[in-house]
C-alpha cells in the first residue's frame, strides 16, 4: 500500500474531513482525479464532528496537550467536561450520545440542500424538521414565579393566534413580515439600502416604528450573535426563514440532519468520494511539505511521503477574532412541550431554538448578558442521546464572562421549561471556538478553506470556497453547470410489472 | 419512470412530449398492444356475462392502468352484485360460496341503472335488504355472509386508494368508493358499517390536511358527515364537532373559503342544538366577531376573512325571513354593533391600506343606513366619497363601478334636494 501511495502522482490531496473538504470530495467522486483525502484525527468531520462521550473526552483532553507536530488543533481551546454529582438519572453509555460541534440547522432554501439533492447524496441523510423559536422572558418583577418561554411568530396563521401580543403590535408585525418577503425589490429596497449596514434594531424602530419587543422577537429570528446584525444581512436571514417555511412541508422552515448535523453531512461526502475512488487515511496528518517543479512534496505523519498537484487543506490561521462560547448539555428530560406539533399535519420537530436576549441572562457573580445567549434544544429524535433526554447546545459571543453566562442561562432555561420538577443536568461539555480565517486563501498550489461559520444556522457562503477549490482542481475540463450534478449509480427502477 | 400512461387526460398530470427513442417507441408500442389486448378481453366477458373471478382480477388490472374507463367500472359493480357479494337474506338461496355465470342482478339502491347494456332480461329481484340489517335474523350463513361481504368491500376501498393517490380528481374513482359505502349500509351491522364510514371521515380530514382549500373534499367531507348523521347508522348530529373542525381549520390557514363557508352554515343549527337562549347568542355573536376581527387584523387582504365578516354583519342586519344567530336583537343593540364593527374596520387603515377594508367600509355604512332607514347624513356621505376616490386610485380596474357609487351619491343628493323621499339605496 505504501508503494503505491508513493508512486502515484496524486492530482489532489486534502487534508482534513471537515465539512468544506468533504464537500469537496463529493464534487470530484464522478471525476476520475486522483485524490488521496487525509485527516489527522481518528475520526471524520474535523471542526463538524459528533462525538460519543468517549470521544468527547479524548478530543478535551487533547486540546489541552501542546500541538502534536502534523496535527491541527484548529479554533478550539478552554475545553472542559463536567459530571454533575446529583444527576438523580445516570448517564447511559457513552456510544448512546453524539454530540455535534455544528449543530447548525440547514434553511430548506439553502444552496446545501439543493447541492446534496442534485448530487444524490441526500438520500444517505435523514432529516428532521426544526420547530417553532422561543423567546425567554426574565420573571416578571412582583410575583416573579418563573421565567416564562414565548413562542415567536413567524407566520401570518402564528400571528393570528399568539396572545402574547396585542392588536396594534401584530398589524406592526404583518407589515413588517410581508416587506421582508419581497425586499429584495422595488420599492422596498429603496427604503432599506440606505441603512444597509446599520443595525436592523434600529431600522425597525425608525421605519416599522417597533417597540422593543418586537425588535427582539424579529433579531432573535437572525440568530444575530452580537444582536446587532445590519440591516443587511438581518431582512437577508428573515428572508430565508420566511421563503422556507413549508418548502419541504407544513410548519416548518429548517431541516436538521440526523446523527449529529453537519457531521452526518461530512460523513455522507466522505462516503462518497470512496466509492468514487479516493483514498481514505484517518489519524494521519502532514508533517512536511516541500514544493518543486509544480509538484508539492508531502511527508505524513504515517511515514508515507506522497507528492501531488494540489494540496487543500482547512484553516490555518490561530488566534482569530473572538468567537463564541458553547455550552453542551446533556438533560434527563424530554421537553415535550419544546417539540409539540403547532401546525395540524406538521412532522414532530426534533430541534426547537430558544433565545435569551441580551440583558436577560445575570450571572452568579452579578453580570449581566451584553449579547443574546440562544440555545438548541435537540430532543432524543436526533438520535444524540437516549428516549427521556435531550442535548442542549448553548453559544453566547465570547467574553472573560461568557462561561458563567451559559451556566447562567442553562439555569434560566431549565427553569422555564421545568413542569413538575426542574431537569437535572447529566453531563456538560464547555469549549471556545475563534472565528479563524473569513476567506480562503492560495499560495502556489496550496489551497486553505476558511474556518468554520460560526452562523447556528447554515451559512451558505461556506459553499463558495468548495466550488472554487473544485474548478481549480478541474481545470481547464471543468464545466459549470455539471457542478454537483450527478446521476444516481444503480439504475433507475422499472416499474412495468402491473403488465405482467 | 419511464411508462408513459395510456388512455384518456389523466387529471392535472401533465403529458409531456419529448423526443423518443426508436427503442421507447417499440416498448410503448408493445405496452399499447398489452392494454388493447386486456381491453378485449374484459369487454368480450363482461358481453357474455361472464362474471368470474378472473375477470374480476382482469378489471383490477384494466382499472390501474386506466381508471377513467367508467364502463370498466360498472363491470366491477355488477360482479360485485352477481356473485362476489352475498345474496340478500329474504327467500333466496344463500349459495355464497359459490356463484353462477348467469345474471342474477340483484337490484341495490344503487344509481348505476345507466350503465347496463345487458341483464335486460332479469329475473325480479327480491325485495331490497333492509339498509341496516341488526343480525338479529341472520342464520350462520348470514353472519358469515356479512364477514364475507366485509371483507370484500374493505377490500374493495383499499384497492381504490392508490387509484385516488394517482388521480385525486377522478370522480370514477370517487362514485366506486361511494357506491361500496353505500353498500357498506346495506349490507352490514350498523355498528360495522358505521366504523367504516367514520373512518372514511378520517380519509375527507387527510385529504383536506394535504390540500385545505379543496372544494370538492370539503363537499365530499359534508356528505359523509350526513351520513354517519343519518338514522341509518344510527348517527346524531355532528355539527358541534364539524364546527370545531372548521376552528382547526381556519387556525392552520386562515384563507379557506371552505372552512369559513362550512362554519356560516352550521352556525343555525349549533345554536339550535344548544338551545341556546338570547344571552347565549350574543356571547356566541361577540366571540365570532372577536374570531374575525382578530384574523382581518392580520389579514385585510384576504377576501375570504371579508365574506364571513360580511355574512356577519347581514345577520344583523338583514334578519327578516331567515335565522340569524341573535334574532332577539334590539334595533338599537343593531346599530349599536354596527357602529361598533365600523370603528374597528376603521382602526385597520391605521396601518392597511388595502381596497377591501375601504370596500367594506362603503357597504357597512350603507348597511346603517339601511338599518335606520335613512340617507347617509352629510359626515357619512363625506367619508363615503373619501374611501371612494381611494379606492379609484387603489383599485382603478374598477373605476366604472366606483364612479357609478359616486354618482349615485350626487343622485341622491339632487333627489333629496328635490323633495324625492323614495330614493332606494343603490348598492
Amino acid at each position: 500500500m505504501a508503494e503505491s501511495l508513493s508512486d502515484t502522482l496524486w492530482d489532489v490531496v486534502i487534508c482534513g474531513t471537515g465539512l468544506p473538504q468533504s464537500l469537496l470530495a463529493l464534487s470530484l467522486s464522478r471525476s476520475d482525479k486522483k485524490i488521496l483525502h487525509i485527516d489527522p484525527n481518528e475520526y471524520y468531520g474535523g471542526a463538524e464532528a459528533a462525538f460519543s462521550l468517549q470521544e468527547a473526552g479524548t478530543w478535551v483532553n487533547r486540546l489541552s496537550l501542546p500541538t502534536e507536530a502534523g496535527s491541527t488543533r484548529g479554533v478550539f481551546r478552554a475545553a472542559s467536561i463536567t459530571k454533575p454529582p446529583t444527576a438523580s438519572t445516570s448517564l447511559s453509555f457513552p456510544r448512546a450520545y453524539s454530540l455535534a460541534l455544528a449543530p447548525q440547522f440547514i434553511h430548506a432554501r439553502s444552496e446545501l440542500l439543493s447541492q446534496l439533492v442534485s448530487s444524490r447524496a441526500y438520500r444517505q441523510v435523514e432529516f428532521l424538521a426544526v420547530g417553532s423559536f422561543f423567546i425567554i422572558k426574565p420573571a416578571s418583577a412582583p410575583t416573579s414565579a418563573k421565567p416564562t418561554i414565548v413562542r415567536i411568530p413567524s407566520t401570518r396563521e402564528d400571528v393570528f393566534s399568539t396572545t402574547a401580543i396585542s392588536a396594534k403590535a401584530k398589524r406592526v408585525l404583518m407589515k413588517f413580515l410581508k416587506f421582508v418577503v419581497a425586499y429584495d425589490s422595488d420599492p422596498q429596497t429603496e427604503l432599506w439600502q440606505q441603512h444597509a449596514d446599520t443595525p436592523l434594531a434600529d431600522f425597525l424602530h425608525e421605519h416599522f416604528k417597533m417597540d422593543a419587543e418586537l425588535q427582539t422577537y424579529i433579531t432573535t429570528l437572525t440568530l444575530s450573535l452580537d444582536g446587532r446584525i445590519s440591516t443587511k444581512d438581518g431582512l437577508a436571514v428573515i428572508h430565508r426563514h420566511l421563503s422556507s417555511m413549508g418548502v419541504f412541508g407544513l410548519g416548518f422552515a429548517a431541516i436538521y440532519p440526523k446523527w449529529g448535523g453537519l457531521s452526518e453531512i461530512a460523513q455522507v461526502s466522505c462516503r462518497a468520494g470512496a466509492v468514487g475512488g479516493a483514498i481514505y487515511m484517518l489519524g494521519t496528518g502532514i508533517k512536511n511539505t516541500t514544493t518543486t517543479d509544480g509538484e508539492i512534496r508531502l511527508e505524513l505523519t504515517s511515514g508515507d511521503s506522497v507528492k501531488t498537484r494540489m494540496l487543500v487543506r482547512g484553516d490555518e490561521t490561530v488566534g482569530g477574532e473572538v468567537g463564541i462560547s458553547r455550552l453542551v448539555a446533556v438533560i434527563d428530560s424530554t421537553l415535550k412541550t419544546l417539540f409539540e406539533v403547532v401546525v395540524e399535519g406538521a412532522p414532530a420537530p426534533g430541534v426547537a431554538v430558544i433565545a435569551l436576549p441580551a440583558g436577560a441572562v445575570t450571572t452568579a457573580g452579578g453580570k449581566v448578558s451584553d449579547s443574546p445567549v440562544y440555545v438548541l434544544a435537540h430532543s432524543s429524535d436526533t438520535g444524540e442521546c437516549p428516549v427521556n433526554q435531550s442535548v442542549l447546545y448553548l453559544t453566547t459571543l465570547s467574553t472573560t464572562d461568557s462561561k458563567d453566562v451559559l451556566q447562567a442561562a442553562l439555569g434560566s432555561f431549565l427553569t422555564a421549561v421545568s413542569e413538575d420538577r426542574v431537569p437535572d443536568v447529566l453531563y456538560e461539555l464547555y469549549y471556545e471556538q475563534d472565528l479563524g480565517s473569513v476567506e480562503s486563501q492560495t499560495e502556489d498550489m496550496i489551497f486553505h478553506f476558511p474556518g468554520p461559520s460560526l452562523s447556528l444556522s447554515f451559512d451558505d457562503r461556506t459553499l463558495g470556497p468548495v466550488r472554487e477549490a473544485w474548478e481549480k482542481i478541474s481545470g481547464g475540463e471543468a464545466v459549470e453547470p455539471d457542478y454537483m450534478i450527478f446521476t444516481d449509480r444503480e439504475g433507475a427502477l422499472d416499474d412495468d410489472d402491473v403488465y405482467d | 419512470m419511464g411508462t408513459t400512461q395510456q388512455g384518456g387526460s389523466q387529471h392535472g398530470i401533465a403529458r409531456t412530449s419529448r423526443a423518443r427513442t426508436e427503442d421507447e417507441k417499440l416498448q410503448e408500442l408493445a405496452k399499447i398492444e398489452k392494454y388493447r389486448q386486456l381491453e378485449d378481453q374484459v369487454r368480450f366477458h363482461a358481453a357474455q356475462n361472464n362474471y368470474t373471478p378472473e375477470v374480476f382480477q382482469l378489471t383490477s388490472k384494466l382499472l390501474r392502468l386506466n381508471p377513467e374507463y367508467y364502463t370498466i367500472w360498472n363491470v366491477r359493480r355488477r360482479l360485485l352484485i352477481s356473485g362476489l357479494l352475498s345474496k340478500p337474506s329474504a327467500g333466496s338461496s344463500p349459495s355464497t360460496a359459490s356463484f353462477s355465470t348467469s345474471p342474477t342482478a340483484t337490484t341495490t339502491t344503487s344509481s348505476d341503472a345507466s350503465s347496463s347494456s345487458l341483464s335486460t332480461a332479469t329475473p325480479p329481484a327480491p325485495a331490497s335488504p333492509t339498509a341496516g340489517r341488526s343480525g338479529t335474523t341472520a342464520d350462520e350463513d348470514g353472519s358469515q355472509g356479512q364477514n364475507k361481504d366485509f371483507d370484500i368491500l374493505k377490500s374493495e376501498l383499499g384497492f381504490t386508494i392508490p387509484l385516488l393517490l394517482e388521480s385525486p380528481k377522478c370522480y370514477w374513482i370517487w362514485s366506486y368508493r361511494l357506491w361500496i359505502l353505500r353498500q357498506a349500509i346495506q349490507r352490514l351491522q350498523t355498528s360495522v358499517a358505521r366504523r367504516i364510514w367514520e373512518e372514511e371521515l378520517g380519509l375527507a380530514s387527510k385529504m383536506l390536511t394535504k390540500d385545505k382549500r379543496n372544494f370538492h373534499a370539503w363537499g365530499y367531507r359534508r356528505h359523509v358527515v350526513q351520513q354517519l348523521e343519518s338514522p341509518e347508522l344510527g348517527g346524531t348530529s355532528m355539527a358541534e364537532p364539524e364546527f370545531e373542525y372548521t376552528t382547526k381549520m381556519i387556525n392552520a390557514d386562515l384563507s379557506n373559503f371552505s372552512a369559513w363557508h362550512s362554519r356560516s352554515k352550521l352556525i343555525p343549527r349549533l345554536l339550535d342544538e344548544r338551545k341556546a337562549d338570547d344571552e347565549a347568542r350574543k356571547a356566541f355573536l361577540d366571540k365570532e366577531l372577536g374570531l374575525i376581527r382578530d384574523a382581518l387584523n392580520v389579514g385585510p387582504e384576504d377576501q375570504s376573512l371579508w365574506y364571513y365578516h360580511h355574512f356577519l354583519m347581514l345577520n344583523l342586519v338583514s334578519f327578516v325571513g331567515h335565522p340569524t344567530i341573535t334574532p332577539a336583537f334590539t334595533q338599537e343593540d343593531r346599530v349599536t354593533y354596527v357602529l361598533r364593527e365600523i370603528e374597528g374596520v376603521k382602526e385597520l387603515l391605521e396601518d392597511y391600506d388595502d381596497k377591501l377594508i375601504y370596500e367594506a367600509l362603503l357597504d357597512y355604512t350603507l348597511y346603517l343606513c339601511q338599518l335606520e332607514e335613512r340617507q347617509p347624513e352629510a359626515g357619512e356621505r363625506a367619508d363615503l366619497v373619501v374611501w371612494l376616490r381611494k379606492l379609484m386610485v387603489i383599485d382603478p380596474m374598477r373605476s366604472g363601478r366606483w364612479t357609478d357609487m359616486e354618482k349615485n351619491y350626487g343622485l341622491m343628493e339632487r333627489r333629496l334636494s328635490m323633495g324625492d323621499e323614495t330614493v332606494a339605496l343603490v348598492h
